[in-house]
């Protein structure tokens, strides 16, 4: 069976220690690949699958990626007024969802206004309204940033079809060289794209860099999980039901064969851990969702 | 201090805020009023006597860049809690008022991502600040009573002094302290909650000169705490001019625990009497 001879490869082997950052040689998916060729690759597999990449998401995690967005937001808990940065945000998933979220706590912070203004005049609660009408989200900014032009455009068409407009900018960008200026945002997100990312040392630092002082780092990605029994049923749903659900859905094997061989090469929750402090951020922290087959990590910029 | 353990790589490319708080510590006070008092800095930092204000390390080094006193995350941590203080009685014990603190202190609003959501850390954070100025005002004044500046005070106006002087720290935020009082009751933070009223109830005690190594002990802290949460409970429903009726209340308490402790012994040297006066008649009878 194919699957138990991917498994029996030694990951270690295929993976490129991270401090020789010079070396050519680099894993995409199980196969060796320079850093050049690994970019190109990478670009194409999801300029492949932009246009199918929410219905296959929610076809291989059973919808379950939805919560996992849910709980990333949650956990932000961002406030109005709050910038924030979404790299590889391709689709706009989370982008949407900050929006909601501030939307949704400006609305009950002009409640809560409202009912202290009890004695105030006509005049008053008139000029309060238009102050505050036509701010709904609080000043708050999400700029959604990727590499890859495809995922933008889908994400573009996507807030247009869902009436997505304020408070929202899209940018073509590389993570592990952002153009933004430093300390610019309050938040920095990268949801199931720092996988993808050829230097994530470079990504990360790029990650402290364009923080303010105090900002978060958060990172949603596969990680490794540790239950045995639950890691070889997990093996077993990814390299034996996903890459066929690719081809049946999205009429793409290859691209889905990497996309669940790069999880494998993806550095465990406690070796990220030690790589976002080492990029400077403090109070790093991560969370294990679905017993470790994603993990959210935090960071601050102190 | 966490922060120099790491390899001097981190010191130096790290920690933009935490360096650049201790500079702008010397540079200017902090503005922010009512917390001045409060200095209970960690136990492995010297204060300084020129500031007396601010947790911070002694930052006496003339270079930024190699000095290794560091504020560590936890004063940071503190510093930001006491900032968001000022922010309470608008926005209640919240996150929101964190955010605000944060924002004070030129950080990002994101920073109240450090902290959990209900505001639990930033009660904890008020109750121990106010447990320690309590100390720190009860020490001053047993030192003016050992000096001979100050007389002696009675058992009873010393409590009542001590619970009053410690209740009315409460009162800038008062109208939200309900919500803190429910959030300490939270089975998460009973632990800590109940070990800062327990260490306050003890220092009150040590200071009133309780020198009690039997069961009356234990007796005088529960009837103490008794008293400061009832004490506690009936300052939030008041509504009277600088709280009288709250410190009426407070002299009523501690006044029937004192006359309760002299009835437990008048009953007691009663008893012996009586006991006495039964073995004297048994005797003669006996007899």
């Amino acid at each position: 069976c194919c699957c138990r001879a991917l498994l029996s490869r030694p990951h270690g082997a295929l993976r490129p220690r991270r401090a020789l950052a010079h070396g050519p040689e680099m894993h995409f998916g199980f196969q060796t690949v320079t850093e050049e060729e690994r970019r190109e690759k990478i670009y194409q597999v999801f300029e492949n699958v932009a246009k199918k990449y929410d219905v296959m998401n929610d076809s291989m995690t059973l919808g379950i990626h939805r919560l996992w967005k849910d709980i990333l937001m949650h956990k932000m808990n961002p406030c109005p007024g709050t910038l924030l940065l979404d790299v590889a945000g391709g689709t706009g998933d989370i982008a949407f969802r900050f929006i909601n979220y501030v939307r949704a706590v400006r609305q009950r912070q002009l409640q809560r206004k409202l009912k202290h203004q009890q004695n105030l005049s006509w005049q008053e609660i008139f000029e309060s309204y238009q102050k505050d009408k036509f701010n709904s989200l609080g000043d708050s900014q999400v700029v959604v940033c990727d590499i890859n032009r495809e995922m933008l455009k889908v994400g573009k068409q996507k807030a247009q079809h869902l009436g997505y407009s304020e408070g929202l900018s899209w940018v073509l960008g590389n993570a592990e060289e952002l153009p933004f200026d430093d300390d610019k945002f309050d938040v920095y997100t990268i949801a199931f794209g720092i996988r993808n990312v050829t230097r994530i040392d470079l990504a990360l630092q790029e990650a402290y860099r364009v923080l303010k002082p105090g900002g978060r780092f958060l990172c949603l990605e596969f990680s490794r999980v540790s239950n045995p029994l639950l890691s070889r049923l997990y093996d077993l749903y990814s390299f034996q039901v996903i890459p066929v659900l690719g081809e049946v859905i999205a009429g793409d094997w290859k691209s889905y064969q990497y996309l669940v061989e790069s999880i494998r090469q993806f550095p465990p929750q406690e070796e990220l851990k030690a790589m976002i402090e080492d990029a400077g951020f403090f109070k790093v922290d991560y969370e294990n969702l679905n017993f470790g087959i994603v993990a959210i990590h935090s960071g601050f910029k102190l | 201090v966490r922060c120099q353990q790491y390899p001097p790589l981190r010191a130096l490319q790290a920690s933009a805020v935490l360096r650049r708080a201790s500079d702008e510590h010397k540079k200017e006070p902090l503005t922010s009023s009512s917390q001045q008092h409060f200095d209970s800095p960690p136990a492995d930092h010297q204060p300084e006597p020129q500031e007396p204000q601010g947790p911070h390390p002694s930052y006496t080094g003339q270079g930024g860049q190699e000095s290794e006193d560091y504020e560590s995350e936890e004063q940071l941590q503190h510093r930001i809690l006491t900032a968001a203080l000022e922010f309470v009685p608008q926005h209640g014990w919240t996150a929101e008022a964190i955010a605000e603190g944060a924002k004070t202190l030129g950080l990002s609003v994101a920073a109240a991502g450090m902290f959990q959501r209900d505001g639990s850390e930033l009660i904890l954070h008020f109750v121990s600040e106010c447990n320690t100025k309590l100390s720190k005002l009860l020490e001053k004044e047993q030192k003016l009573v050992q000096l001979g500046e100050a007389e002696k005070k009675p058992i009873d106006e010393f409590l009542r002094d001590a619970v009053e002087a410690r209740l009315r720290m409460l009162i800038p935020y008062i109208e939200k302290w309900p919500q803190a009082l429910s959030v300490l009751l939270l089975p998460r933070n009973i632990p800590s909650s109940l070990s800062l009223l327990t260490s306050m109830i003890d220092d009150i005690w040590h200071y009133a000169g309780d020198q009690s190594t039997d069961f009356n002990w234990y007796t005088r802290r529960a009837v103490l705490t008794g008293i400061y949460n009832t004490t506690e409970l009936v300052m939030m429903q008041d509504s009277s001019p600088g709280f009288e009726d709250t410190w009426r209340f407070l002299e009523n308490r501690v006044a029937d625990a004192m006359a309760m402790s002299n009835t437990a012994s008048q009953v007691q040297s009663t008893g012996e009497a009586v006991v006495q006066g039964l073995m004297g008649a048994a005797v003669t009878v006996s007899n």
